[in-house]
């Protein structure tokens, strides 16, 4: 008997710690999160309670001083570069360890692994655009050309994985926790899969959209409704800029036979809408202490843990500061004792699609003029958590990876299209950060941009010696007018790219005459500059607006600059509703709310501050209205994008009378007028159940702010609700999911005067009082102070460790 | 007597070893506690039970307050139960079962050697 109860007990016991210890189902191990020594009670702790005052970190020449200011900004004190590279991927990875790699395990299409077959089609995708493929060539173009940057990569990597190989359970990212796996080694290669990552999110092209455009509305309709320059142009590179340069030669084929099949693919996920940047730089003739200043505020997805982590790096050469990525070497926006830099994304259709020909089932040929080229083979082995492993085939061909075919995405369509596209050529985006960081001057900033391919971006400068710039660099293909645009048929050589435009010829200027510089993802240039230049996605909004304003200001300050970047001045509601109003005329409506809602847009001065209650009004009719002119598109039956806000503002201005709003498949003819009526009508029953199920519809309250956690399912990790003003095609961005995610202004005094904020904070602990304290001094407009700091300064220390 | 010492033991191990060593191997020392104690099976199974539940619940609670952090509220959110007390319960409960039962098995273990009690009476 005392056997049985034994064997028994003793069973039980050891049922229960199995059953407690494995993963059933979609549900983590429960006691490894649970126990409260090593589960997520111990990720509880803020980073300045585990504050270590001496560390060890192998490989070092010299120990490295790290101080951290209150805001848990770390500042790096090496005595050379090696050094500083190796401690700041130790400290990065000590905050943001769960991040770079879960970033980097989605660059490489390898979500799957981590939460099953949920993330098949996703990892295929990104896979098949071919961003491993690029970050490859990538690493091969540094083994050959660049053994120090690589050096510098690898010094990064050992730094992480140091890290990686202290972490014990308790301080386990709580991400891994519940996810239920753990951090793998770091490598140069990720560092340079994240670049690639960037470039992916930055960059979209809308070739399947316009080939079916030109197909259902034909030629002329498209140029009317698309036209390639808008009539109020407020480029990049001012208007004025002479070029002067002789342009290479770009020969147009006599004849471009595009492909002409009915293209019902899926089309690429596209960067969201609402993803852009500002930035600007005022020369000291325009400023109030004769300091050039300048500001910059890249606009993405706004997420935690954030994608910008604050730091400065110092050596006994320079020393720089500002945000950088977690996983990338150096700053990437940011200042140093000379000069300060800013990016946003320069938009120009850098993905272009050849229709590929193929000789036979076996994909082994394709046609190229007269002859078949070899194509390539890429097997991508897809790991899926719980599941066998899932290989997918892609082809490459010379021009790319043939990512639509018959395995994906095409199941309608027998035909194949390849990706031509600058991320997979060799290139060395990481060399231009890290020459950025010490750049001292003009012909340096100039130089460091020279090795800069993609994501192309307007690099704004402005240097303590009174110069201002602006440059729109990246690896931009020679192309006829057109080219690009549409699909391409790949057995047509005449199709290829020409070459691409030499570094010297991209649009750039110097100190131009008006006193400043800026940039917001509009047209880089007037139609003057020799180059077809086209994308589908340029701003129309912000630019003018920043560009007025600063042609107005004088006596510039950082406090004005700071304001303009949380300007919540609604350009497009100031150039729409009026005409809206105008168009509606008089609302016979018995619904009582139809006056209000009148008079409240009437009355409103054009501002989406958090508290007002016009921008929602004028939003959903907004909203309504387009959708009602462009309703037809959604019957053509293949994607296609529709006109542009700022084009079809334009319409209703200048021919609300025109065919453009007759829709064909009414006997009756519609007007402008009939539109806006019917959009009002739709605009009040919006309105009356947001009232009834919400009630208050402030802005702030409509467009619900949200700072999303990278896995969206843990919702408590998110910060939703944030009470702050602005919008899409707004100078403060911010709109429901994306928006201003770094700010940065900098005065360059003989110290540079800095001041910048992130919405969120630099732990990527989401237990950490660092996880996102940054957030409501982001959301009311306020900045942190960013001013460097001497490895002696004692004021404003939160704790110090010393890397040895 | 036994109850106190193996309860005070089983504290003890769950706050200095725990820190050092994942649960399974405080289950296994608690196992051995309670062998050496010898405490009867029921009244081991509370007295471990309650050491490791009460330290497991102890240090949620101390860390809740030293920390005031929102992470067991989250998680508790994240995990579908609603609130971070809930959370502390069910912690607190389970360091009793996961003790309760390791010590009980010990003392169980214990009976396995104990000489037969028949002698005794008839000297």
């Amino acid at each position: 008997m005392k056997y049985f109860s034994f064997i028994f007990v003793l069973i039980l016991t050891v049922a229960l710690a199995w059953v407690i210890s494995n993963p059933i189902g979609p549900v983590p191990p429960i006691a490894p999160l649970i126990d409260p020594y090593h589960g997520f009670w111990q990720n509880m702790y803020s980073e300045d309670e585990l504050a270590e005052s001496e560390l060890i970190l192998e490989g070092l020449t010299a120990p490295v001083q790290v101080v951290y200011d209150e805001n848990l900004i770390p500042h790096i004190f090496a005595e050379n570069d090696l050094d500083l590279y190796t401690a700041q991927g130790y400290i990065t990875a000590k905050h943001r360890l769960w991040q770079m790699e879960f970033q980097t395990r989605a660059a490489a299409g390898r979500i799957s692994e981590i939460v099953g077959d949920v993330a098949l089609e996703l990892d295929r995708m990104t896979r098949r655009k071919g961003l491993g493929y690029g970050a490859e060539l990538g690493l091969e173009f540094l083994q050959k050309n660049d053994p120090e940057t690589l050096s510098f990569l690898e010094a990064y990597a050992n730094g992480v994985n140091q890290y990686i190989n202290t972490l014990t359970p308790a301080q386990t990212p709580v991400e891994y926790k519940i996810l239920n796996y753990k951090p793998e080694t770091w490598t140069a290669y990720k560092s340079l899969l994240l670049l690639k990552y960037m470039s992916d999110m930055l960059v979209g092209d809308r070739d399947l959209e316009y080939s079916n455009l030109r197909k259902v509305l034909g030629e002329e309709l498209l140029n009317k409704l698309y036209p390639d320059f808008p009539v109020e142009n407020d480029p990049v590179i001012e208007a004025e800029k002479v070029w002067d340069f002789t342009p290479i030669e770009v020969q147009k084929p006599d004849s471009t036979n595009f492909p002409n099949d009915d293209l019902v693919i899926e089309p690429l996920p596209q960067p969201e809408k609402g993803t852009g940047s500002n930035n600007w730089a005022v020369s000291g003739s325009k400023t109030k202490n004769g300091n050039p200043i300048l500001a910059n505020d890249p606009h993405l997805s706004l997420n935690l843990p954030s994608l910008w982590y604050a730091i400065q790096l110092t050596t006994p050469a320079y020393s720089v500061k500002g945000a950088s990525l977690p996983g990338a070497l150096g700053v990437i926006s940011g200042f140093n004792q000379n000069i300060a830099w800013g990016v946003t994304n320069a938009t120009k259709d850098a993905r272009d699609w050849y229709k590929i020909t193929f000789q036979d089932d076996s994909r082994k040929a394709y046609k190229y003029g007269e002859a078949w080229r070899e194509t390539t083979f890429r097997i991508e082995e897809i790991k899926i958590k719980g599941k066998e492993a899932y290989l997918d085939t892609v082809v490459y061909t010379h021009y790319g990876p043939v990512v639509y075919d018959k395995s994906f995405r095409a199941e309608r369509q027998d035909v194949n299209f390849a990706l031509k596209w600058t991320v997979h050529m060799g290139s060395n985006e990481q060399k231009t950060f890290l020459k950025l960081n010490k750049a001292k001057n003009h012909a340096d900033y100039n130089e460091a941009l020279d090795n800069f391919t993609a994501p192309a971006q307007n690099f704004v400068f402005a240097s303590k010696s009174g110069d201002i710039a602006m440059r729109i660099q990246g690896k931009f293909a020679l192309k006829w007018p057109e080219q690009g645009k549409f699909f391409m048929d790949g057995a047509d050589p005449k199709m290829e790219w020409q070459g691409f435009i030499p570094n010297d010829q991209n649009p750039s200027t110097l100190n131009p005459e008006r006193g400043f510089v800026a940039s917001a993802n509009q047209h880089p240039v007037d139609p003057s500059y020799p180059y077809y230049v086209f994308d589908n996605s340029y701003e129309h909004y912000r630019n003018r607006r920043i560009n007025g304003k600063l042609r107005q200001m004088d006596q510039i300050t950082v406090e004005d600059m700071k304001t303009l970047q949380f300007d919540d001045y609604y350009t497009q509601a100031s150039e729409a509703l009026p005409l809206m109003i105008n168009l509606l005329g008089t609302v016979d409506s018995s619904d009582e709310k139809a006056q209000v809602y009148l008079k409240l847009l009437s009355d409103w001065d054009f501002y989406a501050d958090p508290n007002q209650k016009a921008p929602t009004l004028y939003y959903i009719w907004w909203g309504k209205l387009y959708d009602q002119i462009w309703q037809e598109w959604e019957d053509f039956g293949v994607p296609v994008v529709k006109p542009n806000s700022f084009q079809t503002i334009q319409f209703l201005k200048n021919e609300p009378e025109g065919s453009v709003f007759d829709l064909g498949k009414t006997p009756s003819s519609e007007t402008a007028s009939t539109h806006v009526r019917k959009a009002f009508e739709m605009m009040l029953e919006e309105m009356k159940e947001w009232e009834e199920k919400e009630g208050d519809f402030t802005w702030a309250n409509y467009k619900r702010t949200t700072i999303q956690h990278l896995v969206p399912q843990f919702k408590a990790f998110s910060v939703a609700n944030v009470y702050t003003g602005g919008g899409g095609g707004i100078v403060n961005a911010t709109s429901g999911r994306h928006g201003a995610s770094w700010r940065m202004v900098v005065e360059l005094a003989d110290q540079p005067i800095a001041f910048g904020v992130y919405p969120g904070g630099q732990s990527g602990n989401p237990g950490s009082k660092y996880y996102g304290n940054f957030i409501p001094i982001w959301a009311e407009g306020k900045y942190l102070n960013f001013n460097l700091r001497n490895v002696d300064d004692s004021e404003g220390i939160l704790f110090q460790t010393t890397l040895k | 007597m036994k109850f106190i010492s193996l309860l005070i033991l089983s504290v003890l191990i769950v706050v200095f070893i725990n820190p050092i060593a994942p649960f399974w191997i405080i289950m296994i020392l608690l196992g051995i506690s309670s062998a050496l104690v010898g405490a009867k099976g029921a009244s081991s199974f509370l007295a471990t039970g309650l050491g490791m539940g009460l330290a497991w619940l102890g240090q949620t609670i101390f860390l809740d307050f030293s920390t005031g952090s929102q992470l067991p509220y989250q998680m508790g959110e994240i995990m579908g139960l609603g609130s971070g007390m809930v959370l502390i319960a069910i912690t607190g409960v389970l360091g009793f079962l996961l003790g309760g039962f390791s010590g009980m098995t010990g003392s169980y273990f214990r009976r396995l050697f104990k000489k037969k009690p028949e002698n005794i009476y008839r000297g």
